[in-house]
């Protein structure tokens, strides 16, 4: 570690990962309710455990993006963090306000949430991904602009990087576009509208931008190819997503009362969305074919090829299967779009972060680049456990969904949606299934943190 | 020649960066017409070209052969055989042709990431031996 401010970088990875597991343990509780309806009923009812699911999901990637970001940009920026100091303390009150809202969301009625956090002042609550109370939305935005001010003053007044302004300019457009979480119009379009300015310019659009910047960092650090070549490339990348991303909002607009013209903007924009999940396949793996050194680091490199194929796969060509318009009007809202969902967080965000994590962890710990032989190999183990998971799971989901538009939006005798549930049980159950070999897998991921740190660093071979 | 960085390119390269673009274009934007051009590539200069490009050459028809049988010819034979208007019929049919060409466009994201590193690589199961000469080439 070459700057020590780069250490509070460790309780953000940290929390991210416990939430990491709530998430999951929230999934699989999920999954047994679509086959089981009363399961933990009334104690924790279908929509908290989604909505549990879903905002620890956010959250702890976003304790992730802080924790990459301050630990990569003293490292770009060549200097200290601004104030290491703030860091801790946004820390901890993040933490704090993600619980409470968590335990609120478990503890208390919905509507008596609303009620108990003055969601009538300022109304916020309600909407999907969205349901935090209004005050933990105006906490969200003093901690992001807290770490805006410590990442910008620091990039501002040091070196400055491809890599860092990317990185600075996704963690402001995170910021800014998360200040359309405060509107919310009566007229239920104009709401939906500006609703997918928050949720699909992050994952489609600035969220990239972190992404790729993590990305491009790690493989600076760990091939050794000349920053000019891969600054090219995320360049490149960073257009790509910005061209196809922004105009790709409209495959969100098809049917909720916008003009039909969003169907061709929407259609054909997205369509090319692809494009800078497979240049990003080819960029890494390229890097890696070019490298100069052998980094001891593996399962980091693992990692950083895993998100660049995962990304391409659920993002890329899961997103593909159900964006055109005229097949977008049978699938919206199916299974098909929790198959995408779900590869597509994990290839791109999940993986990213656990990519950060995997390459700064060792020296967060003391090493000097790398864990133990042993700590990496039940590291690479976890990354082929979750991986494999989460390809069954979007694949049963899949076929769940197929069957789904079939027999409930095609033919001359639709069948109403539970009766479709029920026929769609099975794969149902075998999601369930994937889902506990994905938990297995992100135990074996917490377990690599505590074996092997008896053991001589790992070397580089060759 | 020996490569060691950008800007110092392994014989053969530009082809084999032609042909793993020809393979993921006859997958992904013009299919039948890259795989055309492909053939007549391979056709016309497999013979005097470097052992990387050739190597690439073969892998990518190879590859592109297997995925017409893999594509087309297998499709439709669950189209056939399941009939259009069975719902297990699509499931089986949208999930494996997902599968099976987003597999062969991964494929070939390495292949091209491989040919622009001047390195020879291997379609798993759908490739053919590597070219001779080829174990040879490596960037240092």
């Amino acid at each position: 570690m070459q700057y020590s401010s780069q250490a509070v970088a460790k309780p953000y990875f940290i929390a991210a990962i416990g939430l990491f597991v709530g998430q999951i343990l929230f999934g699989l509780i999920l999954g047994l309710q679509y086959v089981l309806g009363d399961f933990l009923f009334p104690e924790i009812p279908f929509n908290v455990a989604r909505m549990v699911h879903t905002n620890l999901l956010i959250v702890w990637l976003l304790f992730g993006f802080m924790g990459a970001a301050y630990y990569l940009v003293p490292e770009e920026s060549e200097r200290e963090l601004e104030s290491p100091g703030l860091a801790i303390a946004m820390f901890w009150i993040f933490l704090v306000a993600g619980a409470l809202t968590i335990l609120g969301y478990l503890l208390v009625p919905y509507a008596g949430l609303a009620q108990l956090t003055g969601n009538d002042l300022l109304p916020t609550m309600g909407r999907e991904f969205l349901e935090q109370p209004t005050i933990t939305k105006l906490g969200i935005v003093v901690v992001a602009l807290s770490f805006l001010y410590n990442i910008g003053m620091t990039v501002l007044k040091g070196r400055k990087t491809v890599v860092s302004l990317v990185l600075l300019i996704g963690l402001t457009g995170l910021a800014v576009f998360f200040l359309f979480s405060f509107y919310n119009p009566d007229n239920l379009v104009l709401d939906k509208f500006f609703w997918w300015w928050v949720v699909h310019l992050w994952v489609e659009g600035v969220w990239e931008l972190i992404l790729g910047s993590i990305l491009a960092f790690v493989l600076i650090k760990t091939t050794g190819v000349d920053r000019e070549v891969i600054e090219k490339w995320l360049y490149i990348i960073i257009a790509m997503t910005l061209i196809t991303g922004i105009i790709g909002t409209g495959h969100h607009y098809y049917w909720i009362g916008t003009p039909e013209y969003w169907q061709w903007w929407g259609s054909v924009f997205s369509a090319m969305e692809p494009i800078p999940f497979f240049m990003m396949t080819v960029f890494a793996f390229n890097m890696v074919n070019k490298r100069r050194r052998e980094h001891p680091n593996k399962a980091a490199v693992l990692w950083a090829l895993g998100t660049a194929t995962m990304a391409f796969l659920g993002a890329g060509v899961w997103g593909f299967l159900h964006t055109l318009a005229p097949v977008n009007y049978y699938t919206h809202g199916s299974q098909i779009t929790a198959a995408h969902g779900h590869m597509a967080f994990y290839g791109a965000y999940v993986m990213i972060v656990l990519t950060m994590i995997s390459y700064a962890m060792p020296m967060l710990r003391g090493r000097t680049a790398a864990n133990s032989n042993k700590s990496q190999v039940l590291e690479m183990w976890s990354f082929w456990l979750m991986t494999i998971a989460i390809v069954f799971i979007t694949l049963f989901l899949t076929a769940a969904g197929i069957l789904q538009v079939f027999l409930q939006r095609m033919g001359e005798n639709p069948l109403p949606f539970m009766v479709v549930q029920e026929k769609v049980a099975l794969f149902y159950w075998l999601r369930e299934i994937a889902g506990l070999v994905f938990l297995i897998g992100l135990l074996t991921y917490v377990a690599s943190f505590f074996v092997g740190n008896d053991e001589p660093e790992a070397k580089t071979a060759g | 020649m020996q490569p060691s960085d950008e800007g110092r390119a392994v014989p053969g390269a530009a082809i084999a960066v032609v042909a793993e673009i020809l393979y993921l274009a006859n997958l992904l934007i013009a299919p039948g017409f890259a795989f055309a051009l492909l053939l007549l590539l391979f056709l016309h200069r497999r013979r005097d070209v470097p052992p990387l490009a050739r190597s690439h050459l073969e892998q990518t028809l190879s590859a592109s052969l297997w995925a017409g049988l893999l594509l087309i010819l297998v499709a439709s034979l669950i189209l056939v055989l399941g009939g259009m208007h069975g719902a297990h019929t699509w499931v089986i049919l949208i999930l494996y042709f997902t599968l099976c060409h987003s597999t062969l466009v991964v494929f070939g994201a390495y292949g091209l990431a491989k040919a622009m590193a001047g390195q020879c690589w291997r379609y798993p199961l759908v490739g053919r031996p590597l070219a001779r000469g080829c174990r040879e080439i490596r960037w240092q």
